[in-house]
């Protein structure tokens, strides 16, 4: 029960913080589930500024400060209401007696409009319905692990526990003793975890577990009402849900309770919302873009590096509009500054590294650089992936150029470049055998890529190419 | 170009399909499955200890098993992740509490004794013994 109150109160958080934003002019259901990611990444923040601050777990400061933030945000929204309906009361007023004359007139463009809303309604419940079926295999597997998979248990919920358990010592989890849980990676889903046992005052495995579901869920759900706001077709918005969500390594790979899933779900809601920005001519949207890239980075250290591509592409992007500049930076910013005071003043350094440039004893070499060309295209034909990343590369040539234009270029840049640069750390960094390395990494780094690369090319075959300007 | 959008689809809904059939068939597996120890079981041996451990930052984790074994590597890290806060210092005994995890309650016992601890509990062969002159 208490968790269920964590989500609504991360909800709430979200969904306020998005309306005051854009006012209200986004679709109930993406807004929900837009509203309950960045509700889930404001707790973790919060509960990592707390712990800064006062340097010792106390559970009412956490869920004070965020109670406090719905207050104000619900006051906020109230006064703005009822701005608005004074004002509407005001020109009511003026148009009252034509108002009248025309109430008892039945109106065509009334009935049809009902029926839009009826038939909208229906595939909203059909994209629910979706939702539900994938829900059945992820809470059984996650069920099936319920401490999740090796790195959660190693890294991620460890960490977890020692910020939720360890008092004022919570920073022994950095020490270089536990260099195997890879000290140096940022702890936004540990953070996430210890939000919800700071709210009933003690530690449950069940809480990773429950948010290794509500990611898949979160990730499939804006993946579907995404594209479906994007382009107004169901079925497609349907089949990308499932063709991400129910993929057996997929399912796997989100229910080990792995930092990869939260780094997906960031960088599909921020390229969800740039799209959703331009389409609905809501430049603030790009605000709440650059407020999820800043979250993703302090997922894994992956999340920072794509994080920092991303952010560039959406400035150059942006270079035209000045005026709308300030706030992105301003807010990406804001969301980056917990990965920024976590990795200059709290990290320890990566025991796992070897730069292989300058190493004589392990040095980068060209059999190396081989090795890291030609796995990429044995990862892409295995197995595991159910033939996705054929179907993946059809959808790409049947595209064509339309990938390549405006916003859409923008997320085919940003992924390749994000992938030539994790490719070229693979090739400096010798710490580890390569073959071993690429074997247990590289399809998480691809998984987390799934759903963006899902939203590129669907929403490059199934809109028309934008109208050249004047 | 219309055609080929169909063929495109109908392979979408081909795939979408067999992925869903799949991951129905692994979760109905899944859920008949009384056989397979998980790697977290490894953990449970150490369960209890932290109990012992309230309000000490840091004990001492012995090991003769090689390190290069991912199943040796896992019985560490289940015990870490169990044992939380407290921190286990690999193949330190300079602690007032050390765990020791040999290939053998035998060969635990000879370092013990040779270290001059006393062994307080045993469980499944891993034993927790106590340094007298212990940090």
């Amino acid at each position: 029960m208490i968790y269920f109150l964590g989500i609504l109160i991360s909800l709430a958080v979200g969904f306020f913080s998005i309306r005051l934003l854009i006012a209200g002019r986004l679709n109930l259901i993406p807004h929900i589930l837009l509203g309950l990611v960045f509700g889930l990444g404001i707790d973790g923040y919060t509960v990592f500024y707390t712990h800064i601050l006062f340097n010792q777990f106390n559970r009412f400061l956490p869920v004070g400060i965020v109670t406090l933030v719905i207050l104000i945000l619900y006051i906020i929204q109230s006064r703005e209401q009822l701005q608005l309906v004074s004002l509407r009361a005001k020109r009511n007023n003026l148009f009252k007696e034509i108002a009248s004359s025309l109430k008892n007139v039945p109106r065509n463009d009334t009935l049809l409009k009902n029926t839009r809303h009826n038939g909208r309604i229906k595939k909203y419940a059909l994209g629910l319905l979706a939702l539900c079926v994938l829900a059945i295999p992820l809470v059984i597997s996650a069920h099936y692990y319920p401490l999740g998979g090796w790195d959660a248990w190693s890294c991620w919920n460890l960490k977890a526990k020692f910020i939720f358990l360890g008092k004022e010592n919570w920073k022994d989890m950095l020490s270089p003793g536990l260099w195997r849980s890879n000290t140096h990676y940022p702890i936004l889903w540990p953070l996430i975890n210890v939000w919800f046992w700071d709210l009933s005052g003690r530690f449950n495995q069940a809480v990773p577990m429950f948010n290794s579901i509500v990611f898949a869920l979160l990730t499939a759900g804006i993946l579907l009402f995404g594209i479906f706001e994007l382009t107004g077709m169901i079925l497609p918005s349907i089949l990308a849900a499932v063709v991400v969500t129910a993929l057996p390594l997929g399912v796997t790979l989100y229910t080990s309770q792995y930092s990869d899933a939260l780094l997906g779900l960031f960088l599909l809601s921020a390229f969800i919302s740039l799209l959703l920005a331009e389409k609905y001519k809501l430049p603030k949207l790009k605000i709440l873009s650059m407020a999820f890239l800043g979250l993703m980075s302090f997922t894994k250290n992956e999340g920072l590096i794509a994080a920092c591509i991303m952010a560039l592409g959406i400035f150059w992007h942006e270079r035209s509009h000045k005026k709308e500049l300030k706030p992105l930076l301003f807010s990406f910013f804001i969301a980056i500054l917990p990965t920024i005071i976590f990795t200059l003043f709290m990290a320890p350094k990566n025991e796992a590294f070897i730069n292989g440039l300058t190493s004589m004893e392990k040095p980068a070499s060209w059999g190396r650089l081989i090795v890291i060309l030609i796995y990429p295209c044995f990862e892409f034909i295995s197995g595991k992936w159910n033939g996705f990343w054929l179907l993946t590369l059809g959808g790409v040539l049947l595209a064509g150029r339309r990938l390549w234009q405006s916003t859409l270029g923008l997320m085919g840049a940003s992924l390749i470049l994000y992938l030539a640069v994790v490719m070229a750390y693979y090739a400096v960094n010798t710490f580890f055998e390569i073959n071993w390395w690429l074997s247990t990494t590289l399809s998480r780094i691809l998984f987390t890529l799934v759903p963006t690369i899902v939203l590129w090319i669907g929403v490059a075959l199934l809109t028309p190419a934008p109208a050249k300007k004047q | 170009m219309r055609n080929l959008k169909i063929i495109f689809l109908t392979c979408l809904i081909l795939a979408s399909v067999f992925d869903l059939f799949q991951a129905y068939a692994n979760a109905i597996a899944q859920l008949q499955d009384r056989t397979t120890i998980p790697l977290h079981s490894l953990g449970l041996q150490f369960m209890g200890l932290e109990n012992i451990f309230k309000g000490t930052r840091t004990v001492g984790y012995y090991t003769d098993k090689d390190l290069t074994n991912p199943l040796a590597v896992a019985q560490f890290e289940q015990a870490q992740f169990m044992l939380t806060p407290t921190v286990l210092d690999l193949n330190h005994t300079q602690y007032r509490w050390d765990i020791f995890d040999c290939t053998s309650p035998q060969a635990a016992m000879q370092v013990i004794q040779r270290l001059g601890f006393r062994p307080l509990k045993i469980n499944h062969g891993i034993i927790l013994a106590f340094n007298p002159n212990g940090i």
